[in-house]
Formats: C-alpha cells, sequence, structure tokens
C-alpha cells in the first residue's frame, strides 16, 4: 500500500534546516549543541514514527519537483530505505553526543557541527531517495558535506587526504551519473520502487557495461579493491568522523546504492540471467581476504580499522551478489551489525586517544587495565566481528553463510569462514596487548575516557549483543531487512 | 513441565558466581571462598537432582529465545547430557576448592575466578544443549573465554602457549561451525532427540561426508585427535594446575562430546554404517591412543607427560563410539567421567609437587614420597586406575571397551586397547617407582625438614582424596544407579 506522506521529505528537509542554524549560531556552545542534537533527534523521530507502517508493508512516499516529465525530486520509504536510515539514524544520535565531548577542544567547532548536520540530511536523502535521480544528488553532495569533516585538522597530511577522497569520490560520482543517465535512456524511467526497471532485449554486452559502470561509481565508496585507496588515508579526519565515514555514512552510502542497483535497477532476474552476480561475488571475496590480510600487517590501530572496514563492507557486496533471499537478507542485515561494531571499535579507537594519546597498537600493553569499560566494550565489538554466537557479527555470517550455501557456491561459505579467522587474527592482539601483555604484579591505575565518550561507547556495545541475541523481537533490523528480502525476492 | 524450568539457572548460576567473585573479594577473601563453594555446589546439586529424573526416562527441555525463525536457544537433558554435565559440576567443586590453596600466593585472582566460573557456566551449557545451534553458543564462548586461564601465570611460555592455544582453537571453531551450518542448510531446524539430524533428509553422499569429516577436524582440535592436538601439551603445563585439570578432564573431552552428538545425533549409527566413515575414524583414534601414549613416555615435566596422557586417553573415547556397538560406546562415555576424575587427580597432585615442593619435573620427583607421602599414594593408586586395573573406575571403562570391540567383532582393536594401557604403565609408574625408591634429588632434599602440620594445605588435600575416592567408587560401585555407568548405559540405549 502506497500512502503520500510528508515524512520521507521532512526526515531530511527539517535535518537541513537544523544544520544551517547551527551554522548560524556560530560559537555559542549551548546552542551549537542544542540544535545538533536537535537535527540527530527530530530525524530519529520522524524515522521512527514510519517504522511501525513499513513492517506492515505501507510504503511513504512525497514528490516534490519534476525537472522534465518523468524526472524528478522524490521520496519513498520502503522496508530497505527504512532500514538503511534507522541505522544512520540511531548512530547518528549516539555519534553526535560522541563528538561533543570529543571535539570540546577542537578549533572551528562550528563548521564541524555544522556539516556534521548536513550529513544527517544527506544521508537520510540516500535512504529515502525514490529514483536514481534523487539518489545521485544525495550521493554527491554527501561527498561534500564530508570533505570540510576530513580536513578539519588542516593539517598538509589532512588536506593531502582530504584531496584523495574527493578525486575518489568524485570520480565515482561521474560513473554513477553516467550509469544513470544511460539506464534513463533504455528504460524511460529511473524509479527505484520496483523489483528491476531495465530489460535483457537491451542487450548483454550493454548491460553488464552498464552494471560495471554502476559497480565502479558506488564501489568508491563502498571501497571495493582496488577502488578503495581514499579510506585508509582518509584516516586522519577525527575519530567521530572516521566512525560516520565508516560505519554509518559514507561507505554504506556506497553498500547501499550497490543494493538498490541490485535489487531495483537490475532485478534479481536479470542479474541472474546475465551471470553477473558471480564476478561481483568473487571481487567482493577477493576484497574481504585481502583486506584482512593487510589489516593484519597494519600497527596504527585506525588504520587497521579502516582495512577491516573495508573487509566487511564487501559481506554486504557479496550478499547481494548471491541473488538468493537468505544472502540478501545477510547482506540487508549487516549493514546494521557491522554499524554496531564499527563505530563502537573507532569510540574505542577516539577514547584511548584523548584519554592516553596512543595511536599504534603496539603502544597499547596493559590498557585494558586503565580504560577497562573502553577495552570491555572493544572485546565485545572483536567478538561481533570474529562471529561468536549471540552478537551481531553472527547473524551476518549465519545467513550470508547460507546464502552462499543456497546459491550452490559453497566456495564463498568457504571466504567467510576464513574472513572470520582471520578477524581473530587481527582483533585479538588488540586484547591481548590490552589485558595480557603487562607482567603480573604491574598496577596502572584507572584512567578511564570522559563520560562524554564512555557512554556511547557502552551504548553501541550493548546493541551489538542485543542485535545478535534478540534478533527475532520483532522491530530489531533482521524483521525490517526480512520485509525488504520478501519484497525484492516476489515471495 | 516446571521441573525443565531449572535448567536456565543450571547456566547462570555459575554466571552470577562470576558477577559476584569482585563483590566479595572486596569483603574479604573468604568471602569469596565461600561464595564460590557455594555457588559450586547449588549448581552441582542442580545438574545432580537432575539424574534420577533423566534415569526415569523423563525429558527435560525448555526453550528460551529465537535465534532464527526455526532455531532456537534450546536447552535440554538427555543421559549423555547429563553425565557430562554431573562430571563437570563435581570436578569444577574439587578444582575450585584444589584453586584456594594452589592460588593462594597467585596473582588477579579475581580474573582467574571468574572465569573459571564461567567457564562452568559455558561447560553446563554445552553439556545441556539441545539442537547444534545452542551447542555452538556455548563451545564457542567455553572456546574462546577460556583464554585467559590458559595464559593465567602469565610466563613467556604461558603467552605462547595460550596463543597457540587460540589459533587451534579458532580454526577448529570455523570448522565447527562451517559444518553446522552446512547441516542446517541441508538438514534444516531439528533438535538433539531420538531422531538423528539426516535420518529423514535426502542429502547426497558427498556433501554427507563433507560435513562429516568438517565436523571431525573442527571437533578434533579440542578432543585431540592426532595430528590436531598441537596445542595439549602446551597448554597444560602452562596453565594453573587446578585449571590444567579441568582442561584435560573437561575441555578436551567437550571435543569429544561434540564429536559423540555428531555421530548419533547428527548422523546416527545407520547412516555411518553407511557412508562407512565409522573405519577411519577408528583407525584415527587407534592412532592417536598409541602415538600419544608413545610421546608421552619421553617427557620430562610432569604435566606435559600427563597432556600427551589425556590426548591417547581421549582416542579411547572416539575409538569406543566410532565402533558403533552399544557396550563399545557406554565404555567410552562411561571413561570421560572416569577420565576425568582420574586426570583431574593426577593433575592435583602434580599441582602440590609445584607448589609445595617446586618440582615440575618427573626426574626431580626422585624420594618425594617422603614429604609428600599422601599425594604420591593417591597418584600411585590413580596411575594403577589409568593403566587399568581391576576394581578401579579405569577398569571399568576399558572393560565395556574390550566387550565392545569383541560384540564388533573387531578384536584386534584390543591390541589397541592392551597397547594404550601398556604404554600408561610405561609412562606412570617410573613417576612412582622415582617418588618411592630413588634416592632423593636435590630439590626434595632442600625442601624444609617440615612444613606445617601437612604436606599441604587442606585446600589442596581435600581434592585429591576426593579425586581418589571417586576413581575407587566409580569403579567398585560402579552399578549404583545414578553413578556414571547408568547414564552411559542409558544413552548408549537410547541415542539414535
Amino acid at each position: 500500500m502506497e500512502v503520500i506522506d510528508l515524512r520521507p521529505m521532512l526526515a531530511p528537509a527539517l535535518s537541513l534546516a537544523c544544520g544551517i542554524i547551527v551554522f548560524l549560531v556560530g560559537d555559542r556552545p549551548f546552542w551549537r549543541r542544542f540544535w545538533s542534537l536537535s537535527a540527530a533527534t527530530v530525524k530519529l523521530v520522524i524515522v521512527f514514527s514510519m517504522l511501525p507502517g513499513v513492517l506492515q508493508g505501507t510504503v511513504y512516499r512525497y514528490s516534490m519537483i519534476e525537472f522534465t516529465p518523468g524526472i524528478g525530486l522524490g521520496f519513498r520509504v520502503d522496508a530497505l530505505g527504512m532500514f538503511f536510515s534507522l541505522v544512520s539514524s540511531t548512530l547518528w544520535l549516539i555519534t553526535t553526543f560522541y563528538a561533543i565531548g570529543y571535539m570540546e577542544h577542537e578549533h572551528e567547532r562550528a563548521r564541524f557541527f555544522g556539516f556534521f548536520a548536513l550529513c544527517v540530511s544527506t544521508t537520510v536523502g540516500i535512504a529515502f531517495a525514490e529514483n536514481l535521480l534523487t539518489l545521485f544528488l544525495f550521493y554527491e553532495m554527501l561527498t561534500i558535506c564530508t570533505y570540510p569533516l576530513v580536513v578539519h585538522e588542516e593539517t598538509p597530511e589532512a588536506m593531502a587526504a582530504g584531496r584523495k577522497y574527493l578525486v575518489y569520490t568524485l570520480i565515482g560520482g561521474v560513473f554513477v551519473l553516467l550509469g544513470t543517465a544511460v539506464t534513463y535512456q533504455w528504460a524511460g524511467t529511473l524509479s527505484l520502487a520496483g523489483r528491476g526497471i531495465l530489460d535483457i532485449s537491451v542487450g548483454t554486452q550493454a548491460l553488464t557495461l552498464l552494471f560495471v559502470s554502476f559497480v565502479i561509481g558506488f564501489g568508491v565508496k563502498a571501497a571495493i579493491m582496488p577502488l578503495h585507496g581514499w579510506l585508509p588515508s582518509a584516516m586522519v579526519a577525527p575519530a567521530p568522523v572516521s566512525a560516520l565515514l565508516h560505519a554509518v555514512a559514507v561507505v554504506k552510502a556506497g553498500a547501499f546504492g550497490i543494493l538498490r542497483i541490485v535489487f531495483c535497477v537490475f532485478g534479481v532476474e536479470l542479474l541472474r540471467d546475465l551471470g553477473l552476480g558471480v564476478w561481483l561475488a568473487v571481487a567482493a571475496s577477493v576484497t574481504i581476504v585481502t583486506a584482512s590480510l593487510i589489516a593484519l600487517t597494519q600497527d596504527n590501530f585506525k588504520r587497521r580499522l579502516a582495512y577491516s572496514t573495508i573487509s566487511q563492507l564487501s559481506y554486504i557486496v557479496l550478499g547481494a551478489a548471491l541473488l538468493t533471499p537468505l544472502a540478501a537478507l545477510g547482506a540487508i542485515v549487516h549493514i546494521a551489525n557491522q554499524a554496531f561494531q564499527k563505530i563502537t571499535m573507532f569510540f574505542v579507537a577516539g577514547a584511548i586517544q584523548r584519554t592516553t594519546g596512543k595511536t599504534n597498537i603496539h603502544e597499547f600493553a596493559g590498557i585494558g587495565f586503565q580504560m577497562p569499560y573502553t577495552m570491555g566494550a572493544f572485546t565485545v565489538a572483536a567478538l561481533g566481528f570474529i562471529g561468536v554466537p549471540l552478537t551481531a557479527g553472527f547473524v551476518s555470517k549465519w545467513y550470508l553463510s547460507l546464502g552462499a550455501m543456497e546459491s550452490g557456491d559453497w566456495i564463498f561459505v568457504v571466504v567467510l569462514i576464513t574472513s572470520s579467522i582471520l578477524n581473530a587474527a587481527y582483533w585479538l592482539p588488540i586484547i591481548y596487548m590490552a589485558f595480557f601483555k603487562i607482567s603480573p604484579g604491574t598496577h596502572l591505575r584507572i584512567k578511564e575516557a570522559p563520560l562524554l565518550l564512555l557512554l556511547p561507547t557502552l551504548v553501541c556495545a550493548v546493541y551489538v549483543i542485543l542485535l545478535g541475541s534478540l534478533a527475532e523481537v520483532p522491530g530489531m533490523p533482521l524483521s525490517l531487512a526480512r520485509t525488504a528480502v520478501e519484497y525484492f525476492f516476489g515471495q | 513441565m516446571s521441573s525443565s524450568a531449572i535448567l536456565p539457572l543450571v547456566v547462570l548460576l555459575p554466571i552470577l558466581g562470576a558477577a559476584l567473585v569482585v563483590p566479595l573479594a572486596r569483603v574479604s577473601e573468604r568471602a569469596r571462598s565461600t561464595g564460590l563453594v557455594v555457588v559450586t555446589v547449588l549448581t552441582g546439586a542442580l545438574v545432580v537432582w537432575l539424574v534420577p529424573g533423566v534415569l526415569r526416562g523423563e525429558h527435560y527441555s525448555i526453550r528460551l529465545f529465537q535465534m532464527t525463525p526455526t532455531i532456537w536457544v534450546h536447552l535440554r537433558v538427555d543421559p549423555l547430557g547429563a553425565l557430562f554435565a554431573v562430571t563437570a559440576a563435581v570436578l569444577w567443586l574439587l578444582a575450585v576448592v584444589f584453586s584456594f590453596g594452589y592460588m593462594a600466593d597467585g596473582h588477579r585472582k579475581n580474573r582467574y575466578y571468574s572465569f573459571l566460573m564461567l567457564a562452568l557456566a559455558w561447560t553446563l551449557g554445552v553439556s545441556i544443549a539441545g539442537n547444534l545451534l545452542t551447542f555452538l553458543v556455548f563451545y564457542e564462548l567455553f572456546s574462546i573465554l577460556t583464554y585467559p586461564l590458559v595464559v593465567h601465570e602469565q610466563t613467556p611460555e604461558a603467552m605462547r602457549a595460550g596463543t597457540k592455544y587460540i589459533t587451534y582453537i579458532i580454526i577448529g571453531g570455523g570448522l565447527v561451525l562451517l559444518a553446522i551450518m552446512g547441516t542446517y542448510f541441508l538438514a534444516g531446524a531439528q533438535e538433539f532427540g531420538t531422531v538423528s539430524y539426516f535420518e529423514s533428509a535426502q542429502v547426497g553422499r558427498t556433501a554427507l561426508l563433507a560435513v562429516f569429516w568438517c565436523f571431525i577436524a573442527g571437533f578434533g582440535v579440542k578432543a585431540a585427535i592426532m595430528p590436531l592436538h598441537g596445542w595439549v601439551p602446551d597448554a597444560h603445563p602452562a596453565a594453573p594446575a587446578p585449571f590444567s585439570a579441568v582442561l584435560s578432564g573437561i575441555m578436551v573431552a567437550a571435543g569429544s562430546f561434540g564429536i559423540l552428538r555428531v555421530l548419533h545425533n547428527v548422523f546416527g549409527v545407520e547412516l555411518l554404517r553407511e557412508l562407512g566413515v565409522a573405519l577411519p575414524l577408528t583407525i584415527l583414534a587407534a592412532i592417536t591412543v598409541l602415538v600419544a601414549a608413545i610421546l608421552a613416555v619421553p617427557q620430562n615435566n610432569l604435566k606435559r607427560r600427563l597432556a600427551f596422557s589425556t590426548i591417547s586417553q581421549m582416542g579411547y573415547v572416539i575409538l569406543g563410539a566410532s565402533l558403533l556397538s552399544t557396550s563399545a560406546s557406554i565404555g567410552a562415555y562411561v571413561h570421560i567421567a572416569n577420565h576425568a576424575f582420574m586426570k583431574g587427580t593426577l593433575f592435583f597432585c602434580a599441582g602440590i609437587f609445584i607448589k609445595r615442593a617446586g618440582i615440575h619435573d618427573v626426574s626431580e620427583l626422585a624420594g618425594i614420597a617422603k614429604r609428600h607421602p599422601v599425594t604420591v599414594a593417591v597418584f600411585t593408586l590413580t596411575s594403577l586406575s589409568m593403566i587399568g586395573t581391576p576394581p578401579l573406575s579405569g577398569f571399568i571403562s576399558k572393560w565395556f571397551l574390550g566387550i565392545g570391540m569383541l560384540d564388533a567383532e573387531q578384536p584386534w582393536y584390543l591390541a589397541v586397547l592392551l597397547g594404550g594401557a601398556l604404554m600408561a604403565a610405561v609412562y606412570l609408574l617410573p613417576i612412582v617407582y622415582t617418588a618411592y625408591f630413588k634416592q632423593p634429588s636435590g630439590a626434595v632434599q632442600r625442601l624444609p625438614e617440615r612444613q606445617g602440620r601437612m604436606e599441604a594445605p587442606w585446600s589442596m588435600l581435600l581434592p585429591v582424596l576426593g579425586g581418589a575416592t571417586l576413581t575407587v567408587v566409580l569403579g567398585v560401585l560402579a552399578w549404583l544407579p545414578g553413578l556414571p555407568l547408568s547414564l552411559a548405559k542409558l544413552a548408549a540405549e537410547t541415542l539414535p
């Protein structure tokens, strides 16, 4: 059932307004905090208000402008979009709290929080985009809005990373635009409402090229190798930004774009006929394993996190590429699971950096005794990535693997298992460093992170366990993902 | 059924105990010790309380919460699970009490006791898991969250052993997960019960074989089937003695327990016969029994020698189970309990030698019987049992295993059984000989004449004596209903 409703438009618009107000209030801390938190809260409330309807199959839509007939700006809330916006707005609220604590003594806070709030708006725009053009528009806006955050430190290193980020993502954007234009040419519509708008009659080769163009375009942000170069460099940004880039918005926007292309533009049937899924799955598998191997060698904590992100994102791509319902379910739910696990880790990285000034793993000896709660949260997230049952990571891995079996390609199950062993190989040494490295008898004083950094970290860690053990409770992300999958596979 | 409602308590109680460790330690050391004993005894009592019902054939079972639309976290007690749970709970009580003496001057005791109690919770969870996924949940927690116990001493050797341990276990866990996912994919969501997972599923032979060997390789790492045993001889000497006891008696056995579940509840005897996979498994087990026993002989470090003995003895369990005859299965099941108490006791003795005399190596034990008469006497008794001397508990296991081999019309495995027993004599009796009859070594001579009134504190002697009593009781009175043998018999009759 489709309902015309103002809320799909209000969610991005109101948070956009709040973002602009943040710019206007400038350097008045109270009002800046007030409007930053309002932006995040308002969005969360609006998004949540649509959740019960979406779970029952209602689709909310709102069209704004038509540029030319059939092409316009429109918002539409289906289960997949709802899923993405729910995850990003929940995390955004938590991250805003963290950012307020983290950025306390930084410069240019008005700019930082202003753009931070603008990102809220654009991400939800991506999630709710009704057609490819709207998606593209917000996708590009996200790039622009995150640039000032990436270069926030304004060191030469940060500026270089920012340039690299822009070059990669803008070139990616060009490919998306190219794909969008070609799609319109062939399909006569850009709608993302169906289960595929393209038709095999266009020709296999042409469709393959179109698919590749889209995968390159969105793959830059989704960091499919070898398009991942910007991500490790962008680690110079402050921790809340890294959290935002990695867990919530930017990379997920890429992964979300790929999901939209696979399920809504091409459709499962067409991709099966074209036989393109396997190639994408292979590319994703290579990324999963290679990035994990590189992560093993990184000593800088945030760089290790960055390569882990690259590896984990390809879980989502792999799940989409397998073209089976269970794999798709795993892919979608991994958006949430990876987000909560990774954001916990970034919060930990930021808290350690702020409290002790340490950024390299070999310096972490004994840190578990100085910051027991922070490292406890890290341990939970690490166990999640390894895929220990009852944590969020297990749920994703379970459905992805079953989906891989369903597709008949058992090799991808082996890839997933290998990946979780590699995850153990690069996360456990950090726990070892933190809790077991120092010789017994040494007494370290507890020196925890400030509450504003610690609480968001702990909240996310608790979420990791809730997402794993209560996955089947209605209203949890899994139920929403299931609604989306049922629609895409026409069940 | 209302009594089923206590099943979650079996797991929750030790977790509560773990949570209480730190607050109680704030009060006093004594409060912590009391709390630990109370919690362990209560947990043990709960588990034991289930036994009469299980023997009557009652089915305790409870579904807790959903993990997927068709799979629940499901707790269920069957005779085999009850056998393992009772063994674990009782051995844990001994180990906890022994720890009070052993760890008296140790460091980070709160961490040690917390994780020890958590490990009990996970073990009991493994025993009463009602389906494969629930099993996996507790199995993985048990594997990963015991790392702090393995490396507890934090010496360089302990850290290396810990790294080796976690590497082996994670890879093994990955294989188990792979196999479990394969099973759910091929057979659908089922529960452990009177029907095996694959009984009604139409599955191709290749897939079944792949899943089977994946399971064996995964669980085999923990069950120390050769050549997957690498972590065992390093982890045991490195860990604190009371945890070595648990490591040998329960942790390695948890791998074997997993294999038993796979053989019976996942595949079922019929299907295994059809697939013809039992024979290669039997051969692997036979090799493990003999080779590990031979490797044990030259080890000078006492705990290392005992670790190889564990590998060899756990081979018996797999050997017995893979023969697919009822008597051999009874022998295999009852050996899990018997071995746990025997090996636990031996490690407790080794712990007394380490803490009271500072002796780690067999060669330095010369003449120690004069200073530690009780400990050496118990060591001797338990060694004899391990070799299979009637009427001690080790004999009971061997007897049923032997009968089973004859039943299965494969008498040549008797050679393995006797060979293993012979080798046990070769690696254990020289220790006894050294302790009694050799001239006191330097280490022993350097010991002060009298260390208090007794050779060791009560907290260390009681578990040793308790273990010795169990070794005798489980041998002489093995037929008493409620003891492991009755559960093993029932398990062998009822498992698919």
